[in-house]
């Protein structure tokens, strides 16, 4: 079919992220650079029916055709939700013998030392599927205990007895040789055709046999799951004729292909806020911004990440439902309240913001859906910082005067009398939430060695463009950039995402001549076996690179610190890497100690293409309205502008609002805003 | 002033309390000694002009220390050493001259004034155990010092820094005094970090609030906690409630120490009265509260408050309810010069009175006694440059005990301190041990309705000749944790060489073990108590715990009266059981507590420890072995484990009565 308008097949991007409520598209134009966004609301007992009947309409709104998609990228929440709500499938362990606890026991800790009425985590799996077998590694990697046909034979049968889809192998110091472990888990499956049964080396090498264990348990526990709804989703996007590649976001800030999502669906759990926080720090390279806070409100919590020379902090271990993940994914941390979350005062009252949450249902008071408690959304609105009729773009009017009736009988059970009281409590309310907010970040900061203060705030979800002025405001940064598509920012996300897999490998090497070079063809292997992952994924893929290093210690410390390692390193290039890095956060060097390796990793990118958003054109005119907003104590008059009316250029004077179908963003007095030339409205304190 | 308005009083205990973990990850980022890097055995806080601590992190370091007190050591440097200027810090380690704000010597405490024009607007606070302060052993603590002489170096309250300025005498005695002056030298720098964070956050709070209104806020937030024990404390029914139990030993002799506690409830106050606790010990034991409402004697009741509300700050405004009496002379107020080193051993069991002293006030709400042990089991090995290595194998502990409605947690217990584990490989690949099993104890959890969490093994083969074993801590040997409402007490902890071998050795409490390679070292702990009469137990659960090997189906029958017939649940036969069991005699405290009490029973041992007390400080210990001792040679040789008959019992009472007439 051709167009009156020439058009390239494959032109568009289209980054999709299924929420609970909505299934969120970005559709970013090659061509033009045009950005465009569009929600579905979600089908949480099958997401990909959203998926598809949202892309369909999408294109069709856009008078796009199918076979201009020239690339999907999609990143979904069933994993993690299945392991949250432990429904994952029904999984074995098999595991050295002597160590059937081990997920009973994990890290012997307690979540709280105070609650006496604390419990653990339900494990992942119950002890009576927890399979012994006699089979061992020593730390040099020596197979110790080599389990004889008989006892092959003995785990296989009791296998076989349980009633499970899927199965995970863990012997102890594995990760010294993951092949020979995977010999044994496929003598294992030669017993077993119908099971699959994964090796823990295998998947992730890493010394610590509870943390390796969880990786195989987790990835097994959710790959029925996972396969089934990815078989689901690539037939429904043949029947409507989209043939693009299809890749899946991964925590890593990342992308895998669906081969390698259904293999490895444990490297996926997070990426829903992975993505919107490598889109965040794309879009603010691109704007010259390398030193960034994101803050992503949504409906339940708000989180941050941080990122420094334009690059996204990772971490190694991660809690998901309970349990630690080892698995490298980029550093999102909760920092307190969203927009459900519960207005209450206790007993001696006091004013509380949280922990409760009216999440989507009931939601606030004002959603009118029998929510009885006041909730942050409530607040915004007796502060008139949301135009109640507008919200989500007019698509589902609020009850403002619900909220504020709500909002006084907190009020009266604090003992605030007078008049306003709703909006008075409820600017009370955000103070106490910003405040906690910015305790959270403060504290993320501090362990890092960072002063927020230096950093700009990114604020992205339903209601981080609407909080982040205030929440600025009371860290002390001095700079906010609001991206254009903020209200559907993890979809944006997995519209530019890079191909990425990370590779591990525990040497645990005294730091000499030859262990140097064994370290570097240790690098090489986990760089050959890149490679031919990326090889398989997209082998036209233009530019790809490796990023290496490893974690090491002066002999003796108790810690180590992960080292950037180039290309190419010898003994010198390892030992001077550390002692740089030594220096720079305990501020001296030991040349005379020891060093040892511990753990070397490589990520291996395939770079996606550069989503370059330009400046939307201007729509209509820019100021709309004005209305009364309270800050400070006091109602003051703030004009209300439309964003897609603001051209590039644009300027605005706080107090100001404003607004688009998916937020609506605050401009505190002594603030102003301008437009910059890639759409982001840029929000800086007026110099006095 | 100190009632504030309602929102900001929210928001400045958040902040504060923020602050406080601000210090704690500084202290955490740049220090580098295994306490700081793994164990987190530190602690940061903000103190007010009374040197209480009105803002104390929640989630990371030491979680017990919120009632320490500040003020005396500040007294003692501004008599000695003049006002405090800005710029100085406060230095201690010693609990006698810091009145308890020190409790180890290990355990290095700064003070920090924070100025604002010219005025103290708060004080910051850090604590952190060093590597090594001297003293007789290496890492300073050893179960069988005597004074706290022999525990290292002894630092009084002395300004370390004077205006910014490091002072070089107190340095050049703190690095002449430590096997690891560097390592001490880097923690110290890393609590200076911490209380520069806190100096900062302080200031940048001043910039955005009235210093008088966080002046006042230091006070409501007190009076805000103080309001919710209180509430609390009025939910508890009023009324006196005494407990008491025993460690097994004091580490040198066979004699178990007795600690009791009598608390009394009413309008909204609570009193401790430690009398009839044992006079203080001549090994480590002891726990210098200076007679205090100390920490380590408070702990269990802060826990029960913020378990009932999760909601109140935590501040020592918690135990503004609290008043306390710690006889002078007894284990938990020792006169100086007492060792103190592993008190943590007896503050375990303090924990353990005080929580079943509440139960008896509050059965349903209450645990039964947790496993109550924390032993770090540590191999020392040569090794290749001559030196020895010495790592921990694991800190292992129990689990905890049941309480209404809820079985107690397997493996887990984070009563005193939470530490985490280590991987087994990474122990592997330090140490010349192979870790044969390290999992859970089947059966030794407490029976009840409720079960009570399972205790732990740990078997390891040495690998290198001339290796140690050491295992401090080691607890509940003999006495059991006990159950609760009919629940049963958990099964005691262990030792054993060589299990199963020609060669097999059991073995009680150990010091420094020397073991051969090939020798294969066992550590049971015990199991916690158990709620509820366990032949009340839901056949259900029970099967689900025999379906998961947590318990036996020769315990089930037993303990739960649970029938299985040919492996299959047989309801009839098990309700015959259960029907045809005759009212349960034993107690919840197990065979050898009740073979104890039948002759030290409670009454009487409150008597002879007022008797004991009231003899010179010199004399208790000899006098107090001199009776037991001649008591206990009435009764058989494995006394409390097998029991006394009626005759041997009857002379025992009675030698026992006559000690206590001539007093």
């Amino acid at each position: 079919m051709q167009n009156t308008t020439p058009r390239t097949a494959g032109r568009l991007r289209i980054g999709i992220d299924v929420g609970g409520t909505f299934t969120d598209f970005v559709m970013a134009d090659t061509q033009t650079g045009k950005v465009t966004l569009y929600k579905e609301p979600s089908t949480p007992d099958d997401p990909s029916r959203a998926l598809i009947a949202g892309l369909e309409k999408f294109l069709q709104r856009e008078d796009m055709s199918p076979a201009d998609v020239g690339g999907l990228m999609h990143g979904t929440t069933i994993g993690l939700n299945a392991i949250i709500q432990r429904k994952g499938a029904r999984i074995g362990l098999v595991v050295t013998k002597g160590f059937r606890d081990i997920l009973e026991i994990a890290r012997c800790r307690m979540p709280s030392s105070f609650d006496l009425h604390a419990d653990k985590e339900v494990p992942l799996v119950p002890r009576s599927h927890v399979i012994e077998i006699d089979a061992r590694f020593d730390d040099d990697g020596k197979l110790t205990r080599n389990p004889g046909a008989e006892e092959l034979d003995r785990v296989a049968k009791a296998l076989a007895a349980l009633d499970i889809d899927a199965a995970a192998l863990m012997l102890v110091n594995g990760y010294t040789d993951p092949q020979a472990e995977g010999r044994i888990a496929d003598a294992l499956s030669d017993q077993l055709p119908d099971l699959s049964i994964s090796s823990a080396a295998l998947i992730w090498p890493e010394i610590r046999e509870y943390e390796r264990a969880l990786v195989a348990c987790l990835n097994a526990y959710i790959q029925p799951l996972m396969g089934s709804y990815f078989t689901r989703l690539t037939a429904g996007l043949e029947r409507i004729g989209v043939d693009a590649p299809l890749l899946v976001t991964a925590s890593n800030g990342g992308s895998l292909s669906v081969t390698s999502a259904v293999d490895r669906p444990v490297e996926t759990i997070l990426s829903g806020p992975a993505s919107g926080v490598m889109a965040a720090v794309r879009q603010a390279s691109q704007s010259g911004m390398q030193d960034i806070i994101t803050f992503d409100m949504g409906g339940t919590s708000s989180d941050m990440a941080v990122a420094t020379d334009g690059t996204a902090g990772m971490a190694t271990r991660t809690d998901i439902g309970g349990l630690p993940l080892a698995l490298p994914v980029v550093d999102v941390n909760a920092i307190g309240a969203g927009g459900g979350s519960i207005i209450w005062a206790d007993a001696q009252g006091v004013l509380k913001v949280g922990p409760q949450s009216a999440g989507a249902h009931p939601g606030p008071v004002s959603y009118g859906r029998g929510g009885t408690e006041p909730a942050v959304t409530d607040c915004y609105i007796a502060c008139g910082f949301i135009n109640p009729a507008s919200f989500g773009g007019g698509s589902m009017p609020l009850d403002g005067p619900a909220a504020g009736a709500a909002l006084e009988s907190v009020a009266n059970r604090i003992g605030m009398r007078g008049s306003d009281t709703a909006a008075r409590i409820a600017e009370g309310a955000l103070s106490v939430a910003s405040a906690g907010m910015a305790g959270s970040l403060f504290r993320t900061m501090a362990e890092r060695g960072l002063d927020p203060r230096n950093f700009v705030l990114l604020p992205f979800g339903g209601a981080g463009p609407t909080h982040a002025n205030l929440l600025a405001e009371e860290i002390g940064i001095e700079r906010i950039l609001v991206p254009q598509a903020a209200g559907a920012y993890c979809a944006m996300g997995a519209a530019g995402a890079d191909l990425r897999r990370d590779f591990v490998r525990s040497l645990r090497v005294e730091l000499t001549e030859d262990s140097a070079a064994a370290a570097e063809t240790a690098f090489e292997t986990l760089q050959k076996d890149g490679n031919a992952w990326l090889d398989a994924e997209l082998p036209d893929i233009s530019e790809r690179r490796a990023e290496r290093s490893a974690d090491m210690r002066y002999a003796g410390q108790a810690y180590e610190l992960r080292v950037e390692i180039e290309a190419k390193a010898n003994l010198a290039t390892y030992a001077e890497a550390f002692h740089v890095e030594h220096e720079r956060i305990y501020g001296f060097r030991d040349s005379a100690a020891m060093i040892e390796i511990g753990t070397i990793r490589l990520a291996m990118i395939g770079a996606g293409q550069p989503l370059s958003t330009s400046a939307p054109s201007v729509t209509g005119d820019p100021t709309q309205d004005s209305r009364d907003i309270y800050v400070n104590g006091a109602w003051r008059e703030a004009a209300v502008y439309n964003r897609a009316g603001l051209a590039v250029g644009a300027k605005l004077e706080g107090p100001a609002i404003v607004e688009q179908p998916e937020t609506t963003t605050v401009i505190l007095p002594g603030w102003g805003a301008r437009v910059d030339p890639h759409g982001n409205l840029i929000i800086e304190r007026t110099p006095a | 002033m100190t009632r504030l308005d309602p929102v900001l009083l929210e928001i400045l205990g958040n902040k504060f309390a923020s602050v406080t973990e601000e210090m704690c990850l500084t202290l955490q980022r740049t220090g580098r000694t295994l306490y700081v890097k793994e164990t987190a055995d530190f602690a940061c806080a903000l103190a007010g002009a009374d040197g209480r601590f009105f803002a104390y992190p929640r989630s990371i370091g030491v979680s017990g220390f919120v009632g320490l007190e500040c003020l005396p050591s500040i007294e003692a440097v501004i008599a000695l050493q003049g006002a405090l200027e800005p710029g100085d810090v406060i230095l201690t380690n010693d609990p006698y001259r810091s009145t308890g704000l020190a409790t180890h010597l290990p355990d290095l405490h700064m003070i920090e004034p924070y100025f604002h024009n010219g005025e103290i607007i708060a004080y910051g606070w850090c604590f952190v155990h060093c590597s090594d302060v001297g003293g007789r052993v290496a890492s300073s603590i050893s179960p069988l010092n005597t004074e706290i002489f022999q525990e290292g170096l002894r630092i009084p309250p002395v300004k370390l820094i004077r205006k910014g300025q490091m002072s070089n005498e107190v340095r050049l005695f703190l690095d002449a005094n430590s096997r690891t002056p560097e390592a001490n030298m880097g923690d110290i720098n890393a609590m200076l970090a911490s209380l520069a964070t806190g100096r900062k956050r302080v200031a940048q709070m001043l910039g955005q609030h009235d210093p008088q209104e966080l002046s006042s806020a230091q006070g409501a937030l007190m009076d805000y906690a103080a309001g919710k024990a209180e509430a609390v404390l009025r939910s508890i029914p009023e009324g006196k409630y005494s407990f008491s139990d025993y460690l097994d030993d004091d580490a040198a002799s066979r004699l178990p120490v007795r600690v009791a506690v009598t608390i009394e409830i009413a309008d909204g106050k609570i009193h401790l009265d430690f009398t009839g606790t044992d006079p203080q010990v001549a090994t480590a034991m002891n726990i210098p509260s200076c007679g205090r409402p100390h920490a380590w004697l408070t702990l269990r009741m802060l826990a029960l408050v913020l378990t009932l509300d999760p909601s109140a700050p935590l501040n020592a405004g918690l135990l503004r309810p609290l008043s306390i009496n710690a006889p002078l002379g007894s284990l938990v107020n020792p006169e100086e010069p007492a060792a103190t080193g592993v008190r943590h051993a007896a503050a375990i069991r303090v924990n353990d009175i005080l929580n079943g002293a509440f139960a008896l006030a509050l059965p349903d709400v209450m645990p039964a006694a947790a496993s109550g042990t924390v032993i770090p089991i540590v191999v020392s090995e040569p090794n290749a440059t001559g030196g020895r290595t010495v790592q921990v194998v694991e800190p292992l502990i129990g689990g905890t005990g049941a309480r209404k409605g809820h079985d107690g947690v397997d493996g887990r217990d984070s009563g005193i301190s939470n530490l985490a584990n280590n991987p087994v490989e990474t122990v592997e690949a330090e140490l010349g041990v192979e870790v044969l099993h390290y999992g859970l104890r089947p059966d030794s959890g407490g029976a009840g309705e409720w079960r009570g969490g399972c205790g732990m093994e740990l078997s390891f083969r040495i690998l290198t000749e001339g290796s140690n074993v050491l295992a401090r801590g080691m607890e509940r040997l003999l006495f059991r944790p006990w159950g609760q409402s009919g629940g049963q007490p958990g099964k005691p902890g262990s030792l054993v060489i060589n299990e199963g071998h020609p060669r097999e050795h059991r073995l009680g409490k150990i010091d420094v073990l020397e073991v051969s390679a090939g020798d294969v070292v066992t550590f049971r702990t015990p199991g916690a108590g158990g709620w509820g009469n366990p032949f009340e137990r839901a056949p259900e659960a029970v099967l689900a715990d025999i379906e998961a090997g947590f318990v036996t189906p020769e315990c089930a029958r037993r303990d739960y009266g649970l029938v299985l017939c040919n492996g299959v649940f047989d309801a009839e036969a098990t309700a015959a059981l259960r029907e045809a069991a005759s009212p349960k005699s034993a107690t919840v405290f197990g065979p050898e507590r009740d073979a104890w009490d039948s002759i030290f029973a409670p009454g009487l041992m409150d008597q002879l420890n007022a008797g004991l007390l009231a003899l010179p400080l010199s004399r208790r210990q000899s006098q107090r072995r001199e009776i037991l001792e001649t008591v206990l040679a009435d009764l058989p040789s494995s006394f409390p484990r097998s029991p006394a008959n009626d005759t041997q019992r009857k002379t025992a009472i009675h030698r026992l009565e006559t000690w206590l007439s001539s007093l």
